[in-house]
């Protein structure tokens, strides 16, 4: 351990070299714009700078690409909160209560919560990252086929009504997610599923432009059938002292940003779409552990400390199989992969003793890099909020270009925007019966992953069930399930039993 | 009103004349459909070759990932894009395989080759520490135990999928071959000791080999891989079998010949640039310059072999 | 209509959804658990839904007959009408002439028509507010961030 406080000292002297200091700076701002922007999202920020690193040294390079990856955590939860539409896919969850917040006035409280959260929780895992890195990548091979499966299903469980409401309501909207998620090409067998013989469906429906349909366009759409002196107004002049976070709000709020840490700590680890599942995990703990769980969904700030931190916390813990196995467990680390082995550094077991400069100057630099966000962050927060004095007149149309824009930036594809518009019809109608969009975004996302590992793991043991049950760490995960499902049921119907035994 | 009118129109007039002017190929930049996932091994390898070319050409080369179906999506795309040089495609091995296992919009014969970058060896891997230690031992365990060894590969149809198979046809065995998505978790994987084996080709695996976590236990190459001189190739060990991965670029059909040369001048300037040559070697990745006709007759050589492969497969 | 008669056609449209879903996955191959064909899981996908849907159904008429003057658990209705059917068409439109008119000129048409579907009176406050949009939007994707964007004809 003193070894490695040596060595991030010495990380420390790289990181705060003016050059470093420099792309650092510019990573963290690209980041946040990137972010801020719905649709454009980390991977296409760092992919299209990636040839201006060409010149740079690859520890440079690297500081930079990075401080994007995480600034873009930063500045996904703005338009969460401020305009409901999810600037990043692991911001839809910030959109829930940040939203309703942002109503009542307290978008500046809500947009500093994050932004001091998102430090907290980034500090926090990189702790994590310098001591536990190296055994935690090993836990994290642990986990094949079989184990995601189970992790999966118990995920799905406990998260799909995580919003609350009825569970009827919410299942159904999941399964509808699990459906739109089998559109494409079968994984396994690369046979083509509901495309109708058009080429555009072949890669299957793009999730964010269902987030983005779904909440944002949502959120437009309902607004724009109401009457012009409702349209006169914003959605909220926010009040000064309201600009900032109260002492009360702090309170709250830091028992929700240790536990979001530590949760998105753990799930970034695992391969996939961690930030996402980190966040809705990380709602779902606070609303059980919180003593007043009907403000939930109505603005309380646990709901967006919380996810926010468990959010910054995945994204950092995300570069430990990278770093440690040199493999990337989801889309952006894998174009962070593609950034160093173009500068010549091959991450893996050999990167510790071949490029120690690298791994420990990033790492210092992560530090810096959340500083610099938090910094960044602050100030304009009461410029952020004071976007919503604009009448809604003119604010609705500029976030309906907005998203168009972003939408198309992520795959170049104007077919992906008229699904991102179908979405927002869908949403809005759902709106209208009382449907909850938060399910089907989950399954949409766990969904293909679900049924791969489901079948390749059939594939593996020829067939054989039992291999669920038959590894420990599978069989861990269905047992809490079924503990999830199970442990309501026996309730009640103990304290029907117990009502029969004594009549009052 | 009528002037606001005037206004608009005028100004809608001064932006489209520069549009109006003729000019040089290429007037604005040049996009490079990939069919994979950014951070794939061919992601990677055009991503330098655009940066490197970019300064060639006179205008940016931009990548746009369009992955899916083992690379049917993005070739679909790029063979249905306008043959006016401003959508260009990476073609790898697959493009040639694809049209005889599914029914596909496009064929080899879609596009309109420019230029070859790469060809790399294909090649298996297993864990340091597994039972077998050369080739001989892993065929004749699966010669006697058909369907139990796990392939893996990184995707259904995929090119390391189809090699897996061609093999296994060669050796008169059977795998277990297990689908993932991609070569990253397809590796991930094979670390965790969940597959036996990993179908691969570079860089996919080779950071862990170098770091003496896997072993390569077959080879499919005519010549040794000059990263690992002491592998052998399986047919310096008796088993006639090679199938390599190339990775080239494509117009469609139809494109100009002089936009063609113009785009293959420029790529060929790329690839002897001394940056790139550095990216490629430290990426482990062979490069392999062919032209636009040796590169056709490669693809029409390959289109021909698969055909007759994927229908004996199928027997 | 009244919530519950919404939830109720919600209900049915995911009944219906579920059912298409299943007759649509039994044309692909079914295959076995061991091998598990292409329309398996959107087969047991389908199923479920019909029946999760049948049985939330069931649980409404239920709840109707219990109290049928129940406290609805949706909210009230939002806006409909001819303003929202601008606005939409507005959106359709600009995004049809995405790829002619090229990104500056979409966002330009598209925020000109969005206000004024919103009952923006001035034409100058909207061709301002258009141009700036545009103007700004223009710089900071195309320009700066440098994001491949189209073009269109007038090749900005």
């Amino acid at each position: 351990m003193l070894e490695s406080l040596q060595h991030l000292f010495a990380g420390f002297g790289v990181a705060t070299t003016t050059v470093n200091l420099t792309y650092c700076l510019i990573g963290a701002i690209v980041g946040t714009l990137v972010g801020v922007l719905p649709g454009l999202g980390p991977i296409a920020g760092i992919a299209l700078l990636i040839p201006a690193t060409f010149g740079l040294s690859p520890t440079t390079a690297l500081i930079m690409l990075a401080g994007i990856y995480y600034g873009a955590m930063y500045g996904g939860s703005t338009t969460s909160i401020l305009l409901n539409v999810p600037g990043e896919t692991a911001s839809v969850i910030t959109c829930i209560d940040g939203y309703r917040m942002a109503q009542k006035g307290r978008a500046g409280a809500a947009l500093a919560i994050c932004a001091i959260g998102s430090f907290i929780a980034g500090t926090l895992a990189i702790f994590g990252m310098v001591f536990l890195a190296p055994p935690l990548a090993e836990a994290a091979l642990a986990f094949g086929p079989a184990e995601y499966f189970s992790l999966m299903v118990c995920g799905f469980v406990v998260l799909s009504n995580v919003t609350g409401g009825s569970i009827v309501k919410s299942l159904m909207m999941a399964v509808v997610g699990l459906i739109i998620g089998t559109v494409g090409l079968d994984p396994v067998t690369g046979d083509a599923r509901f495309t109708f013989g058009t080429t555009y469906l072949l890669g299957g429906i793009e999730f964010v432009a269902v987030a983005i349909g779904l909440f944002g366009i949502g959120e437009i759409l309902s607004n724009v059938g109401k009457p012009q002196a409702a349209l006169d107004q914003s959605v909220t002049v926010p009040r000064l002292k309201e600009l900032y976070p109260s002492l009360q709000d702090l309170k709250q709020s830091i028992g929700a940003i240790l536990r979001g840490a530590g949760i998105g700590f753990g799930v970034g680890l695992v391969p996939g779409p961690a930030p996402v599942i980190a966040t809705y995990a990380s709602y779902m703990v606070e609303k059980k552990t919180s003593r007043h769980p009907e403000t939930f969904g109505h603005g309380a700030v646990e709901g967006v400390a919380g996810p926010e931190a468990a959010n910054n916390a995945a994204c950092q813990s995300a570069f430990i199989p990278l770093f440690v196995l040199g493999i990337p467990f989801a889309p952006p680390t894998a174009i962070l992969l593609g950034a160093l082995l173009i500068h010549g550094v091959v991450p893996g077991p050999m990167m510790i003793s071949e490029h120690p400069e690298v791994f420990w100057g990033v790492i210092a630099s992560m530090y810096i890099g959340n500083f610099i966000l938090l910094l960044l962050n602050l100030p304009f927060v009461p410029l952020f909020a004071n976007i919503l004095r604009i009448p809604k007149r003119v604010l609705l149309p500029l976030v309906m270009v907005f998203c168009i824009t972003g939408m198309y930036t992520v795959n170049n594809s104007i077919p992906d925007i008229w699904v991102m518009l179908l979405f927002g019809v869908i949403g809005y109608t759902m709106r209208i019966g009382g449907f909850e969009g938060a399910p089907l975004l989950l399954a949409l996302v766990l969904g293909p992953k679900l049924e791969v590992a489901f079948r390749q793991a059939l594939m593996i043991s020829h067939g054989d069930f039992g291999v669920f049950l038959s590894r420990p760490i599978s069989a861990f995960f269905l047992a809490a399930t079924f503990l999830f499902l199970c442990v309501p049921l026996v309730r009640a119907a103990a304290r029907r039993w117990q009502a029969r035994a004594n009549p009052a | 009103m009528s002037k606001k009118i005037v206004l608009s129109l005028v100004i809608l007039t001064l932006l489209v004349i520069p549009a109006a002017a003729p000019a040089a190929f290429p007037e604005k930049e040049v996009q490079i459909i990939v069919p994979y996932a950014a951070g794939g091994a061919t992601d990677l390898i055009f991503r330098a070759l655009a940066e490197s070319t970019s300064r060639y050409l006179g205008k940016a080369v931009v990548i746009v990932n369009r992955p899916g179906g083992g690379g049917t999506v993005g070739f679909t795309e790029g063979a249905q894009a306008k043959p006016d040089g401003y959508t260009l495609t990476a073609v790898i091995t697959p493009v040639t395989i694809l049209p005889h296992q599914v029914k596909t919009a496009f064929t080899y014969k879609s596009f309109a080759p420019i230029i070859n970058v790469v060809d790399d060896p294909s090649m298996f891997l297993v864990k340091a520490d597994s039972p077998w230690k050369t080739t001989k031992e892993f065929v004749d365990y699966a010669r006697k135990n058909p369907g139990m060894i796990t392939v893996g590969n990184s995707g259904a149809g995929g090119g390391v999928h189809l090699v897996a198979l061609a093999f296994e046809k060669a050796v008169g065995a059977r795998f277990n071959h297990i689908p993932f998505a991609g070569g990253g978790p397809s590796v991930t994987a094979l670390m965790g000791g969940h597959i036996n084996a990993v179908s691969v080709s570079p860089p996919e695996g080779i950071a862990q080999v170098k770091a003496g976590k896997l072993r390569i236990i077959a080879l499919f190459a005519d010549e040794r891989f000059e990263l690992f001189p002491n592998v052998p190739t399986v047919k310096e060990q008796g088993i006639p079998f090679s199938m390599g991965m190339w990775r080239g670029l494509a117009a469609p059909k139809g494109t100009p010949a002089d936009v063609v040369k113009t785009l293959h001048d420029a790529f060929r300037k790329g690839m002897e640039d001394p940056a790139f040559k550095k990216n490629a070697h430290d990426m482990s990745v062979k490069l392999f310059y062919l032209g636009p006709q040796a590169f056709e007759k490669r693809m029409a050589e390959d289109d021909q072999y698969f055909a007759k492969l994927v229908a004996e497969m199928r027997k | 209509m009244n919530p519950q008669g919404r939830e109720a056609i919600g209900g049915i449209i995911l009944f219906l959804f579920g059912g298409a879903t299943l007759a649509l996955s039994l044309g692909m191959p079914i295959g076995n658990f061991r091998a598990a064909g292409t329309g398996l899981f959107p087969m047991i996908l389908g199923i479920l839904l019909m029946t999760l849907s049948g049985l939330f159904l069931a649980g409404l008429v239920a709840a109707k007959r219990k109290s049928p003057s129940a406290p609805p658990a949706v909210p009230a209705e939002p806006p409909f009408g001819r303003q929202w059917a601008m606005f939409m068409g507005a959106t359709v439109l600009a995004v049809a002439l995405f790829g002619t008119l090229g990104f500056p000129l979409t966002v330009f048409l598209l925020m000109a028509l969005l206000l004024r579907s919103l009952g923006m009176r001035k034409w100058g406050g909207v061709a301002l507010l258009s141009l700036a949009t545009a103007l700004s939007a223009y710089v900071l994707f195309v320009k700066i961030l440098k994001i491949p964007l189209p073009a269109g004809l007038p090749g900005l």
